[in-house]
């Protein structure tokens, strides 16, 4: 109340009925731990993520989802719109850096046993999100209309058709037609803009829901952070905001020295591109390469279905109760031979791809 | 330990950003056609013998011949430095023959005729909007044979929309070396009866020196000037002729006299030089003229080109390169 005037003075946050949610907010309390350098990937990984929402929705304002300005509208935004190439290097740089912390939050979570009980639901929760993770790469990849990314798209749709019973069925949904064109490239921006960020929004609550009520992972700290407790709002929540400025920082100067790719625009009757496959998935090409004919399923489907499943289940496969992972001798040895395993397809993809000239 | 951990932790983290750069560097770079990369010099090239082009790396870009070069290859060294204001460029490529004659008239005594030959040349085309295809396909997008005719001289040079176009730089030993240029030049939609080739905004080309029934010609060079390059009459330096008889025989005449550019026309400049059985050309534009009819480069963006050779030739008797990637190094 203004004593000289004798109005009342409604805050906004007042005006839009936010009280509740704020004083829950600023009395919310969290593990002391809950962002410091040991649990530094989830914090990195959702300040990746808000930049790759907001780097999308800018970039969204220029884009034009028609086959025949989908090219030039990156182009323009990327070359002739002032920060055009920041925000369009932030959002290429920030989903491989997101693919990569997201592989090393997980590797940490399996190490310290993170979805043991009670919090099994937070893992597959996190393992769903991993698996999503490409349904945004290979929709976004064809957006720009250039020869990678069309490329990069028959061979994923081939791919997808090679899955037995359904593989027709999802590449006549993913492409709208017999061929790549205009209805497949308006399916995958909507896709891409609209129904995958909605689900993966919807997954990422679901991730914090649980941990929120079911507590942080088992940390192998010996100060017993765990015990104390900060306030979310504004402790966390600064940390939060430093973290992200730091991020944005460094993807932006990366962005701005180092452009992100445009190939040339795409030639579809140009038969002779030979798209290289991306780093997160030289390793699953290679399992295509090495299963062929009637064996192609293997490598394109069972295998990395058989690891995606057991990657789901794990919490209710490992039931001991031994966290440290020296106690849990069987289960990190079953997981450093994938992990080898992965990597040498992955080197012997780089070398196949990568070392040797392109034609 | 636990100042170790978080020393190992940002080392890693360094690591996989440097990872991340390198491979997408990598992927960027993952093009089959060949590049050309300019190389950022803080002084511009005074000539083709400047210091700056010891910075710039050669590629030597291949070409095939078409028509009467059929089945015949060869090949022009090129090389690209660039400063903030201009790009440049090296062409240098073997030719036993320096072609500068273009019909140049030749009076026997009595009369005057066309002397046989035509002249060198290097053209290239870049992207001024984009040209469908133009970056897989190169010139042959924009040379258009018409259905059953039997070669390429009876097709037209142009694009397929009026969207679509093209910036042609078009170096010519006897029409726009001679006056220090190459003929700049746009490339746009292909009509019913004409080709798709304009001359850019304002003056420039070449003029014929003949007279009324084309049996002569019309023009010598005027008191008080001197020949071009290569003896070429620039259409700038002329009288008209009133007492032929000050002619013997043997004397020479330019048939296509070179005009001065002017406007958008004169925006790239040539300097050359033909020794020891080869050619050296430099030619050299502003990044950005701001023209409508000029491809502006950007720097940080990669260009599509293609360029095509006539040695002693007209133009459907070319050796054409495949496209090429133009880059800018930092």
């Amino acid at each position: 109340m203004n004593r000289a005037t004798g109005i009342s003075h409604v805050t906004l946050i007042e005006y839009l009925s936010l009280e509740r949610i704020v004083k829950r907010l600023s009395v919310l309390t969290v593990p002391a731990d809950a962002l410091t350098w040991h649990r530094f990937f989830g914090a990195l990984l959702l300040s990746l993520l808000v930049l790759l929402f907001l780097s999308g929705a800018f970039m969204a304002f220029y884009y034009s989802p028609a086959l025949g300005s989908a090219y030039d509208s990156v182009d323009y935004a990327l070359f002739s719109l002032p920060f055009g190439g920041i925000i369009k290097g932030v959002h290429h740089y920030g989903w491989n850096l997101f693919l990569i912390v997201l592989g090393a939050h997980l590797v940490r979570a399996f190490v310290v046993s993170a979805y043991k009980p009670p919090r099994q639901i937070i893992w597959v929760s996190g393992v769903m999100i991993l698996l999503f993770v490409p349904l945004f790469i290979i929709t976004g990849d064809l957006l720009p209309w250039d020869q990678k990314g069309f490329w990069s798209t028959q061979v994923r749709l081939s791919i997808i058709g090679s899955i037995p019973f359904i593989g027709d069925l999802l590449v006549r949904l993913f492409q709208g037609g017999p061929l790549t064109g205009i209805v497949t490239l308006t399916r995958f921006y909507v896709l891409h803009i609209l129904f995958l960020p909605g689900l993966l929004a919807f997954l990422i609550l679901i991730h914090f829901h649980f941990i929120k009520n079911n507590g942080l992972s088992y940390s192998f700290s010996s100060d017993n952070y765990s015990t104390k407790t900060v306030r979310f709002f504004p402790v966390i929540f600064n940390r939060w905001l430093i973290l992200f400025m730091g991020v944005t920082l460094v993807l932006g100067l990366i962005s701005w020295y180092w452009p992100a790719p445009l190939g040339d625009p795409a030639d579809p009757t140009d038969s002779s591109y030979v798209p290289r496959p991306e780093w997160w998935v030289l390793f699953l090409n290679q399992l295509v390469t090495i299963f062929t004919g009637s064996f192609s399923v293997v490598g394109s489907v069972i295998i990395p279905g058989g690891l995606a499943g057991l990657l789901i289940v794990l919490p209710f496969i490992d039931s001991s109760p031994e966290r440290h992972p020296v106690r849990r001798k069987r289960v990190m040895l079953c997981a450093a031979i994938i992990a080898i395993a992965i990597l040498a397809l992955s080197i012997m993809g780089y070398l196949e791809h990568f070392s040797t000239p392109h034609v | 330990m636990r100042k170790q951990k978080k020393f190992g932790f940002f080392i890693c983290l360094i690591l996989i950003f440097g990872i991340l750069i390198i491979f997408n560097s990598q992927v960027a770079i993952a093009a089959a056609k060949q590049s050309v990369t300019a190389t950022k010099v803080k002084n511009a090239p005074a000539g083709y013998d400047d210091p700056a082009w010891q910075k710039a790396t050669a590629v030597n870009v291949h070409f095939e011949g078409k028509e009467i070069f059929t089945g015949k290859k060869t090949s022009v060294t090129t090389k690209a430095v660039y400063t903030d204001q201009e790009i440049y460029f090296l062409f240098t490529w073997d030719d036993a023959t320096k072609s500068v004659t273009k019909g140049a008239w030749l009076y026997d005594g009595q009369n005057w005729s066309h002397q046989k030959g035509n002249e060198d040349r290097i053209s290239l085309l870049f992207e001024i909007n984009r040209i469908n295809k133009f970056a897989t396909k190169g010139c042959a997008v924009v040379c258009h044979v018409p259905e059953g005719a039997a070669n390429a001289k009876d097709g037209k040079f142009g694009t397929k929309s009026a969207a679509e176009k093209g910036d042609l730089w078009h170096w010519k030993a006897a029409r726009s070396d001679p006056a220090g240029f190459a003929d700049d030049t746009w490339v746009t939609v292909i009509s019913e009866k004409k080709g798709g080739r304009k001359g850019d905004a304002g003056k420039g080309g070449d003029t014929k020196n003949m007279t009324e029934d084309k049996s002569m010609p019309k023009y010598m060079l005027a008191p008080g000037n001197k020949l071009a390059k290569n003896d070429i009459l620039l259409a700038s330096h002329i009288s008209e002729i009133k007492d032929y008889s000050v002619f013997k025989a043997g004397d020479m005449l330019t048939y296509r006299m070179p005009k001065m550019p002017e406007g958008s026309r004169a925006d790239i400049k040539a300097v050359t030089r033909y020794a020891n059985g080869s050619w050296t050309v430099m030619l050299y534009r502003q990044l950005d003229t701001s023209h409508d009819d000029d491809v502006a480069f950007n720097p940080r963006k990669k260009y599509n080109f293609a360029m095509a050779l006539f040695d002693d030739s007209g133009d459907e008797d070319s050796y054409d390169s495949e496209v090429l990637s133009l880059q800018f190094g930092r």
